[in-house]
């Protein structure tokens, strides 16, 4: 069997308190897999934690207690997973340097990775195709765009090294409805074509809906229920999830 | 009713250094007495540059070029400091979308809700105005500083506020996008029962069809600086009668069927710099005959609508794509 991409079991996260004041837990024993070509939806309330689960999937953020596991291994040191992870987040202008041309910007990756200057040309051309951009988006900068196809740029640049695993962090949140539209197939066809297997937090169960296999509600740390989509379509166990979806429709 | 309010053939045009952009392309609506009104379009189509009109609180480079807009029978352009003062503190509340930046982050809740309110409250009336804002505790809330509440709770000051006085419209622009979405609904519950109990007008700027949908009698869609088709927002979100809405409709994520792709609105909505003298929605319509390019629908009436259609029938004829009907 093909050990998932991303698995934690029993992972606790405390947040140190300041002097005297007692430590925070952030994420509170949760256990979750996310294979290849498969999304995961996490939903729920701010503050409940879904961020703070998001880096440690990452490997940004070490679980206090519990384990982490990459492709069947220890995470090990981030150096080593360069390029085999990636984040696209709530606001593109996060992802971009407002003084670098498009392009260069999806290009970085590949130059941290040391690819060669002819291939990194090309791919760049092909990803940005890829996105549903033309090449002569390559020469703008991120001011010169709108907010969605600031959105694709951020994309491209996190597919440019084809990463295993990506979180998406609120990353349709911002976006218009029909923006959104067009952003939420893009990742759909992308998935399809890469094959990485990806996180999709968002307080937003309409879209986590629409993009995930399985979804799973997180309560303050704790994750309440993992079920397939179509239980959030009809009637989802836990009375929390119910609520979150009375909230919403 | 009668009108309360009324936009007629309103041209707002921003100047930059090299050219003028028109925000608002001969914007037609009225908002009638006591009703709540949704205006709804993707962000670039002017409902913000609408809204902030009815209080003439356009920034410096807008430019008035074409119509006037009607607030209880006097223009709002053409009226005196002091009036326009009076109807920025009497007559219209506003909500925007972050309560943090409406508040003044360096005084106390109690003291910002006592100058809303006008004259010199008494604590226990500023206690009952938000405890009608649905904030258990009112005294806490007052000593509080605005960091110190949460967005919800510090929406439902701004709300209080807003009808502090007993105003006769409320203006809200996106008041729930910044909030989490498990309370988004009840403060939108609280907000709709206070406009009633006060029968003042409420005009909801957004993107949320479907928020939109429960607490808005009517909706009005803008595209490219014009209100394109307004309605009663049950008929308008489930038989729309402008393509513009329909694709709108096609492309909402919350609506989406299981299993079903979601058709987004192909192209991006233009950049109008003069008069539209043709469809601004043409080039990215499914619906467009050669007509759209050549002449430029004036609103009419059809049905229950006001639509700027050439073919509003065949469209509302065609086939009901809705956001709440079930999949046939």
């Amino acid at each position: 069997m093909i050990a998932p991409v991303v698995s934690l079991s029993e992972v606790w996260v405390t947040y140190r308190g300041g002097l005297g004041r007692p430590g925070i837990d952030a994420v509170k024993g949760a256990s979750l897999e996310i294979s290849a070509s498969e999304t995961l939806g996490l939903v729920g309330e701010s503050g409940c934690g879904k961020s703070t689960l998001g880096k440690v999937c990452l490997g940004l953020v070490r679980p206090s207690l519990g384990e982490m596991l990459f492709c069947g291994e220890r995470f090990g040191h981030l150096r080593k997973r360069r390029g085999q992870l990636a984040v696209v987040l709530q606001f593109p202008e996060w992802a971009l340097n407002p003084r670098i041309r498009c392009g260069r910007s999806v290009e970085e990756p590949l130059v941290v990775l040391g690819a060669h200057p002819a291939e990194r040309r090309r791919r760049v051309q092909a990803m940005l195709e890829s996105v549903g951009l033309d090449g002569g988006f390559a020469e703008r900068f991120p001011g010169q765009l709108s907010g969605g196809q600031r959105q694709r740029v951020a994309i491209a640049r996190a597919l440019i090294t084809e990463p295993r695993f990506i979180v998406f962090d609120e990353a349709v949140s911002a976006l218009d409805v029909s923006v959104q539209a067009q952003v939420l197939n893009l990742i759909l066809d992308l998935q399809t074509q890469h094959g990485f297997g990806a996180l999709f937090i968002s307080h937003d169960l309409a879209a986590t809906r629409y993009l995930s296999r399985r979804i799973a509600v997180m309560r303050e740390g704790e994750i309440v229920e993992i079920g397939s989509r179509d239980q959030f379509y009809d009637r989802p166990e836990h009375p929390y999830s119910r609520s979150l979806l009375d909230a919403d429709s | 009713m009668s009108a309360l309010v009324e936009v007629r053939d309103l041209t707002i045009a921003y100047d930059s250094i090299d050219r003028s952009v028109l925000a608002l392309d001969g914007a037609e609506l009225t908002i009638e007495a006591g009703e709540s009104l949704a205006i709804v379009g993707e962000s670039g189509s002017g409902k913000s540059t609408l809204g902030m009109a009815i209080g003439r609180l356009l920034p410096p480079e807008a430019r008035r070029l074409n119509g006037d807009l009607i607030y209880e029978g006097r223009s709002v352009f053409a009226a005196g400091d002091e009036e326009v003062r009076s109807l920025r503190r009497d007559k219209l509340g506003f909500i925007f979308q972050s309560p943090m930046t409406a508040l003044d982050p360096t005084m106390r809740v109690g003291r910002q809700v006592a100058l809303a309110a006008g004259g010199r409250p008494e604590i226990a009336d500023i206690a009952a105005l938000l405890e009608r804002a649905e904030l258990s505790d009112p005294e806490r809330i007052m000593r509080s500083f605005p960091h110190q509440l949460s967005g919800g709770m510090a929406q439902r000051v701004v709300i209080a506020m807003a009808i502090a006085r007993g105003q006769r419209l409320v203006i809200a622009d996106e008041p729930t996008a910044s909030l989490d979405a498990s309370i988004r609904d009840r403060v939108m519950a609280t907000l709709s029962r206070l406009r009633r109990e006060n029968s003042a007008s409420l005009a909801i700027f957004s993107h949320d069809l479907r928020m939109v949908g429960r607490h808005a009698d009517r909706i009005a869609v803008m595209y490219a600086g014009r209100v394109v088709e307004t309605g009663p927002s049950a008929h308008v979100l489930r038989f729309p009668a402008h393509p513009y809405t329909r694709a709108l409709m096609a492309g909402a994520v919350d609506g989406a069927r299981r299993g079903v792709r979601l058709e987004p609105i192909p192209g991006a909505p233009p950049v109008v710099t003069a008069r539209a003298e043709n469809c601004a929605f043409a080039p990215r319509c499914s619906a467009r005959q050669s007509l759209c390019f050549e002449r430029r629908p004036e609103t009419r009436r059809v049905h229950d609508r006001i639509v700027a259609c050439h073919f509003a029938e065949r469209v509302l004829a065609q086939h009901h794509v809705g956001i709440n009907e079930p999949s046939a």
